[in-house]
């Protein structure tokens, strides 16, 4: 840029553009002449908000610097998902590659191994339900979530991450457990009998959450499960657990907890870790 | 203000006992916790962290009560943390993992959130790698982005787990820079087992072993307790409780000497190592 020009901008064109007011056409010829011209650019300055252009300049910073929303993260955007709770669930331990595809893994060969044998198909419903509950409580362990100890010291509210990271968990598991109970025997309707389980047994452990941490909540749940569950539906009672009373009693359960994790959600803290 | 008070500190793990009775008081500057592996330190960092609850005696951080709720939250608003074995999620950019923490420090105004972690960045010496993958950096540099995320929303009180371990001396000196300028006007308790960092950084220290605080004062105090009692000699002396031969080829002996023994001004080091070194010598808290 040149200090000055043979010319200078009238103090009527100088207000318009300052103020936005000019013509296309003016606003371009102004700004020509501005790259050029230190009088000019002076005589702008005090008609221009600094608080503005302050503004102005940090968004373009903003823009610059900021990272780029990858995958999960755009697709989120997109569902409506806010940023900063985008970034959250992009963090989500269990929701890395390796671990969904070992869930998928497991599932899709109990749901093959159904197709021979009925029993299989029984131990596909007990078992169904421990991928999205494994899920949440990996979430949080330690092993795992490689930032959990910094996590742990931050202010963030413990139900709002818990609710986040369950959510999406859900999410992403609770698909493709539905897409490997497709590849079940027998009816439709046995192919989703362990969704509401599923729901009462995930809300059941985020309640005992403010008792106990995530790992042994979920633990403590799915075992409970299994220990009911497990020798009626392995013997052929599925209605015990899968019919439409228990179908009820798993809604109940699931409403019962979501209720209660409402209710206290101001005055529980939840033990997301060994905490102070 | 005295930033973090611990009083009669004791916690156990099944039957290991990590902490016995500690006592430690830490205002502005730089306070270390010194000591073996295994003492104790990380323990009691955690639990100035607000990670992990004392079985008995107080701590109170910032004039608040880490075991009350509300006051927890508080307390973790202006609390900066370096844990000893900070993890990363490696997929995220440096810029990325630091804005995911500040997320977590509930900073919310995305554009101000932004600028916030692009200070700590530029203070962390990071600018350069700002878009770059965790995974792509050096130990060093993680240890950097470490530092960096416990330095957002510029906390009163910054709790660093051996903030130098496996940084190589370039970065050790840099991190001290940093440390120390971090140490202005803020609260820093840190440990390491690495004597010159602690000479020089802290203002204070404590030195931790076996789960009790065997020393604490300046570093002065305790470097003066060895006074007297490190000597040069032409060979090994039998009555040193440590000795090893300096690049003047030369003995340096410290432990009782003996008449006529040719004593030099002693070093942190030294101090240590007489705290260290057995039941006879141990110096009673002050």
């Amino acid at each position: 840029m040149t200090g000055t020009t043979g010319w200078h901008l009238d103090p009527e064109a100088i207000r318009r553009y300052a103020q936005g007011a000019a013509p296309p056409d003016l606003a371009a010829s102004a700004e020509a002449h501005l790259m050029k011209c230190a009088a000019c650019r002076g005589a702008i300055a005090s008609h221009v908000d600094a608080r503005r252009v302050e503004s102005i300049w940090q968004e373009v910073a903003d823009r610059v610097d900021a990272p780029r929303r990858r995958g999960p993260e755009r697709l989120l955007a997109r569902l409506g998902v806010g940023e900063a709770t985008a970034r959250l669930v992009a963090a989500t331990p269990t929701l890395r590659v390796p671990w969904l595809l070992a869930v998928a893994g497991v599932l899709v060969l109990a749901a093959l191994a159904a197709q021979v044998d009925e029993r299989f198909l029984r131990m596909f419903l007990v078992v169904a339900p421990l991928g999205p509950l494994a899920g949440v409580a990996v979430a949080f362990a330690g092993g795992v979530d490689p930032t959990r100890e910094i996590g742990l010291a931050a202010p963030y509210s413990g139900l709002r991450l818990l609710l986040i990271r369950t959510a999406a968990v859900l999410a992403v598991t609770v698909p493709i457990v539905a897409a490997a109970g497709l590849a079940l025997p027998g009816s439709s309707r046995l192919a989703a009998a362990w969704l509401l389980p599923t729901a009462g047994l995930t809300c059941a452990a985020l309640a005992l959450t403010a008792r106990t941490t995530p790992v042994v909540a979920v633990g403590a749940v799915a075992s409970a499960w299994v220990l009911l569950t497990a020798p009626a539906t392995l013997a052929g009672h599925l209605d015990l657990a899968f019919g439409a009373v228990a179908q009820a009693v798993w809604l109940a359960v699931a409403v019962a907890g979501g209720t209660w994790l409402a209710v206290t959600r101001d005055t529980v803290t939840l033990n997301l870790g060994r905490s102070a | 203000m005295t930033a973090v008070r611990v009083q009669g500190v004791t916690k156990s793990f099944g039957r290991t006992t990590a902490l016995d009775g500690v006592d430690l008081d830490a205002g502005p500057g730089v306070t270390g916790l010194l000591g073996p592996n295994g003492a104790g330190k990380t323990t009691l960092l955690r639990m100035i962290a607000t990670v992990l609850a004392p079985d008995q005696g107080t701590v109170t951080l910032l004039g608040r009560d880490p075991s009350r709720s509300e006051d927890r939250t508080r307390i973790r608003e202006h609390l900066g943390y370096l844990p000893q074995d900070a993890g990363f999620h490696r997929g995220f950019t440096v810029f990325e993992f630091v804005d995911y923490v500040a997320i977590l420090k509930e900073l919310t105004d995305r554009r101000a959130r932004h600028d916030e972690v692009r200070r700590v960045i530029t203070l962390a010496g990071l600018e350069s790698v700002s878009a770059k993958r965790i995974r792509a950096l050096s130990g060093g540099m993680r240890r950097r982005v470490g530092l960096a995320q416990a330095l957002l929303g510029d906390p009163d009180l910054l709790v660093l787990d051996e903030p130098t371990v496996g940084l190589d001396p370039e970065q050790r000196l840099r991190f001290r820079e940093m440390i120390s300028q971090a140490g202005e006007g803020r609260t820093v308790v840190l440990s390491s087992h690495q004597t010159e960092d602690i000479t020089a950084l802290c203002t204070r220290i404590a030195v931790i072993h076996q789960g009790r605080a065997r020393f604490t004062g300046t570093p002065a105090e305790l470097t003066a307790r060895a006074e007297g009692r490190v000597w040069t000699d032409a060979r090994r002396s039998p009555a040193a409780l440590a000795a090893w031969r300096t690049g003047e080829g030369s003995y340096r002996n410290v432990g009782d000497p003996p008449p006529g023994a040719e004593l030099i001004p002693p070093t942190l080091e030294d101090a240590y190592l007489l705290l260290m070194g057995g039941s006879e010598l141990e110096v009673t808290p002050s």
